[in-house]
């Protein structure tokens, strides 16, 4: 068991695996108890096993463990699919980002259990635990007052103020994988370059011309921070008005922040408005951000961010079509997402004209 | 399109094998499904995607060709195709496609060239024309793609939730 209280970071670097083509949940359930057993030392049974609808990329899932020591725990399983959108899969950024900020001001759910070579599982996965509360949609406009979404985005605002305040160079996630000598932020624009240069996906011209501007033209940060990756309305938990967990560490990374930013601001994330949840413009965002952080915000940094989250979109759904297509990934979701490349490349051909 | 017809109705029939039948003992609802399941079998093998939308966005790439062509007139540049590249009535799909695919890449080299830095200092203004035409023709393209895309259902998709589908159009 690599429990996530003994292993430390300055373990190698686990390798990606492949197990079993498919998760069935069943198998998945069945070996589950077994892992259990096998690392806890007590008979476990697992109940009230579920999958998760959210999510288009690890295959979440929600159970109880009842121990025959009689603690039963609400947990959480996150598996890693073979074919899934970013196959294949690794553990580590999320386990990372899990151990990293345990403690800190941004709340995230404690960290249980993980196994990169996916032990009984077959896939690589992460256990841990189980949060209470609701998970707002992105894409609606939701039904809760201005006054309660505002109170919300404060606090949002406020954790990402603190994410951005964590010196990253103390934290295992300063540690690239690929021992690259190319700045940070660059090699964030250069992976995802890479990703839509792939034979089976297909060419678009303006992402590999943009793609290019971006990666020649990627501004320098105002400081090297943990960036989430994904922060944005829809990947947190709240409870009774306050935020509890901030989820979805997998596409975590050092570099600028204001690709965090960039990417919350996306009209997509906020129910098609400018407004951050709908509810705070763009000015106030930024004065409230640049409070908490203390990073004066560049506008022309966040003009570029704004480019490349919507390059990111993109190749976001390039991986979709290749999960569908190439690796048979059985989520018809993943065959939709295809549909909204026009949109975005015409979004992102607008943005790189307001960065340049 | 970016996924293969033939995968979409496999697809889509898997999703309904996996997902909704195992979670279904109505029999009349099994006995829906199972018919939706044949007529996907059906229009596996006697449909294809339209080749209008296809042949449209050609035609727009090689009148980007063309244009480019009279633009870069006396410079050395990557190849541009004749145009027109289809005569007559071709209507395989997957043949036109290929062509389309093929021209976007060729866009994409032109669009690298008009704008990288050798091109830019000899011919600043034929290069801002040429990266203008381009850019331009290429949103063209992408707006036949979306005259063909459904609105999105990315509320419903992500959450299960919702009972109305969005219409077509």
């Amino acid at each position: 068991m690599q429990d996530a209280t003994t292993r430390t970071d300055g373990s190698p670097a686990p390798g990606p695996v492949r197990g079993p083509d498919t998760v069935d949940d069943d198998t998945v359930r069945a070996a589950l108890g077994r892992y259990l057993t096998r690392t806890s030392g007590h008979r476990t049974e697992i109940t009230h096993f579920s999958r998760k609808s959210s999510g288009f990329s690890w295959i979440t899932f929600g159970f109880e463990a009842r121990s025959a020591s009689g603690a039963d725990r609400m947990l959480i399983l996150r598996v890693g699919p073979p074919n899934g959108l970013f196959a294949p899969y690794s553990v580590q950024p999320q386990v990372h980002a899990l151990q990293s900020l345990a403690g800190t001001g941004v709340p995230v759910p404690a960290l249980v259990a993980f196994e990169q070579g996916g032990a009984e599982i077959g896939h690589p996965f992460f256990i841990c635990e189980h949060i209470e509360g609701a998970v707002p949609a992105p894409w609606a406009a939701s039904m809760l007052a201005d006054g309660h979404k505002r109170a919300i985005a404060l606090q949002f605002l406020s954790i990402l103020g603190k994410l951005h305040r964590i010196d990253a160079r103390a934290t295992p996630l300063a540690t690239r994988p690929d021992k690259s000598d190319e700045r940070a932020e660059v090699g964030a624009v250069a992976a995802w370059r890479a990703s839509l240069a792939r034979p089976t996906a297909r060419y678009y011209p303006l992402l590999d011309w943009g793609g290019k501007w971006l990666q020649d033209n990627c501004p320098l940060p105002p400081r090297r921070t943990i960036v989430h990756g994904d922060y944005r309305i829809g990947n947190f938990i709240e409870r009774d008005g306050t935020i509890v967990a901030i989820l979805d560490w997998e596409l975590t990374h050092v570099g600028d922040p204001h690709e965090d930013l960039a990417w919350a601001l996306m009209p997509t994330f906020n129910a098609r408005s400018r407004k951050l949840y709908g509810v705070i413009e763009r000015a106030e965002v930024i004065d409230l951000y640049q409070r908490a952080s203390g990073i004066t915000v560049s506008a022309r940094s966040l003009a570029f961010y704004e480019a490349f989250a919507l390059y990111q979109a993109a190749a976001i759904q390039m991986c979709a079509v290749r999960a569908f297509e190439v690796d048979r990934f059985n989520d018809m979701r993943m065959a939709v997402m295809a549909s909204q490349m026009p949109s975005i490349i015409r979004a992102f051909e607008r943005a790189l004209e307001a960065a340049a | 399109m970016s996924t293969s017809y033939e995968r979409q109705i496999d697809g889509i029939i898997e999703a309904l094998q996996a997902h909704v039948l195992p979670n279904n003992a109505d029999d009349f609802i099994r006995g829906q499904v199972f018919s939706v399941i044949f007529a996907l079998n059906g229009l596996k093998l006697a449909a294809d995607w339209k080749a209008g939308p296809l042949l449209q966005q050609v035609r727009v790439q090689d009148d980007a060709f063309a244009a480019v062509r009279r633009l870069a007139d006396g410079m050395a540049h990557p190849e541009i195709p004749a145009a027109p590249r289809i005569e007559g009535d071709i209507v395989d799909a997957a043949h036109i496609e290929g062509l389309r695919d093929d021209g976007d890449r060729l866009l994409g080299q032109l669009l690298l060239w008009a704008t990288g830095e050798g091109v830019r200092a000899d011919n600043p203004l034929a290069a801002s024309e040429i990266e203008r035409l381009l850019r331009g023709s290429i949103c063209d393209q992408l707006k036949v793609e979306l005259a063909t895309t459904p609105k999105s259902m990315l509320q419903q998709i992500a959450g299960g939730d919702g009972d109305k589908a969005a219409t077509p159009g």
